[in-house]
């Protein structure tokens, strides 16, 4: 993170990818936040079913052949499908091909990752002890790897510039689009950065059961409630999303389309499962990332809250919104769309900044599905999307292991710089 | 183990490229071309090393380390098939 008296930064986003249980593209997706629909629905995946975990937000209909090369699918788990078909929309929805670039070394590629290949992996790990090491193949090596959906991102197009993965936790996600912003700080014309991920297969379901967070409510209305007095845990899910981000002079150059403007960031590490103590982190995050962005907390006209779920832990951001906003904490409306997408990890915090984007773009609040009697000093936005004239959102994300942030985003045509 | 000795054709080389590495290439194109590289055919060296591995398996024994270094089709059929031919 950047002290005080640093130029606010000039990182634009010019392209939006998704890949999300509730829409396979960036539009779908839209139209079921704003609506609030939630998809959240009892696990289907072979495998899964007689598992003490019993509602996700499942990605369904995601045909990975019609849209990657055998060579590409053969080499690569699902999380890095969903990420190389987001990635391949970003660079669309940016007017960007690798062919495009005045340099393959001027686009590069980050992402985040929590779990990396599971279900890659649990296959060749069946092979391995089933019928013995000769059986696992090489493919092996990268497909399960935190890096494998950068390097076939990069791979793919062709990208040579410099390459990231951020392995920090759900929150890591916003991390990496910090790191995206300040290679572009350093004069790199593009990056590539987001995260997905594809942690509802048997291996990966087992290895989430030791979270004491996760939810094991059977009814999908009922499974994920952050802010209210029933919540009791948060839903796990797929998917993710990309952005195409890049120096915002460099953009309006070659004249695209501006959607918005990475603003501020800042990270913060306070312990796995110390929900109490994520307010302090948390509020910190906040303020460095108002601080990097020069931004007041009464600019804030949206706050994407990272609603884990957890008594505790709801009880701490709402705390952490009050301290760092001060009075504009239980004024400033807050949201928290995936109540109806459940939590993909990493991908979370990338799907909340697609939808603060798009938010800003149509002036509308979504809420906050399956939510109604919140029990805490915030003004959470349910029932129905609020019409809002939106120029700043604070996007915030803390993860299970014990990282906090905060990312400030400015609507791109709006914001004066 | 009654494994026959039996050598590997350019159809099976072929079937072997879609399976273990989903590279699609026709056997007589395969066949026509031999000396160009695996690269040319989108082949990389993940690729081919998950080739030996599955002839290994079916043929139940190792085949020299040359084997996952071969550059093109003809070299590696040629190596491999005096291999199992000759038991070496």
């Amino acid at each position: 993170m950047s002290g005080s008296g640093i130029r606010p930064r000039h990182t634009a986003v010019t392209g939006i990818g998704v890949v999300a249980p509730n829409g396979l593209n960036a539009d779908t997706y839209w139209k079921s936040v704003k609506d609030g629909t939630s998809v959240l629905d009892r696990i289907t995946r072979e495998g899964c079913e007689h598992l003490p975990l019993r509602v996700a937000g499942e990605v369904r209909g995601f045909d990975a052949s019609a849209l990657i090369e055998e060579t590409f699918l053969v080499q690569t788990d699902k999380f890095t499908h969903f990420a190389l078909a987001a990635a391949d929309a970003a660079l669309q929805d940016a007017g960007l091909s690798s062919t495009a670039a005045d340099s393959p070394y001027s686009v590069g590629v980050v992402t985040a990752a929590g779990s990396g290949g599971g279900e890659f992996g649990q296959r060749e790990l069946q092979k391995l002890w089933g019928q013995g090491s000769r059986f696992v193949g090489p493919y092996q090596s990268i497909a399960w790897f935190y890096a494998a959906s950068t390097g076939q991102i990069s791979i793919r197009s062709g990208f040579k510039g410099p390459c990231g993965v951020v392995a920090s936790d759900e929150a890591g996600g916003l991390d990496a689009v910090a790191h995206a912003a300040r290679a572009v700080d350093r004069g790199t014309d593009v990056i590539v950065v987001g995260a997905a991920e594809a942690p509802l297969a048997p291996y990966s379901g087992v290895c989430q059961l030791g979270y004491p967070e996760l939810s094991t409510v059977e009814d999908p209305t009922r499974a994920y409630r952050p802010f209210t007095p029933a919540a009791c845990g948060f839903v796990p899910a797929e998917g993710g999303a990309v952005l195409i981000v890049e120096d915002l002079e460099r953009a309006q150059r070659r004249a695209a389309v501006v959607r918005a403007i990475v603003a501020g960031h800042s990270a913060t590490f306070t312990g796995a499962s110390h929900w109490e103590q994520s307010r302090e982190g948390l509020a910190h995050a906040i303020r460095g990332a108002l601080d990097e962005a020069g931004c007041a907390p009464e600019e804030i006209d949206v706050v994407f809250a990272d609603a884990l779920g957890v008594p505790e832990a709801d009880r701490a951001e709402a705390l952490a919104l009050a301290d760092a906003l001060g009075p504009h904490g239980s004024r400033v409306p807050v949201t928290a769309p995936k109540t109806g997408i459940g939590r993909s990890y990493c991908g979370a915090p990338l799907l909340d900044i697609v939808a603060a984007v798009q938010a800003m773009e149509h002036g509308q609040i979504p809420p906050t599905p399956n939510v109604f009697d919140v029990c805490h000093d915030i003004d959470l936005v349910t029932a129905t999307a609020r019409p809002a004239e939106l120029h700043t959102a604070l996007i915030l994300s803390r993860g299970l292991m014990g990282s906090n942030a905060a990312l400030v985003l400015r609507h791109g045509p709006g914001s004066a710089v | 183990m009654t494994t026959e000795v039996t050598q590997v054709t350019v159809e099976e080389l072929a079937t072997l490229m879609k399976t273990a590495a989903g590279v699609t290439v026709d056997p007589g194109e395969l066949e026509r071309r031999a000396d160009s590289t695996f690269a040319e055919f989108g082949l990389d060296s993940l690729g081919l090393l998950g080739i030996v591995g599955e002839l290994e398996n079916r043929h139940g024994r190792a085949l020299p380390n040359d084997a996952e270094r071969c550059k093109s089709p003809r070299a590696f059929l040629d190596l491999v098939n005096v291999a199992l031919t000759t038991g070496a």
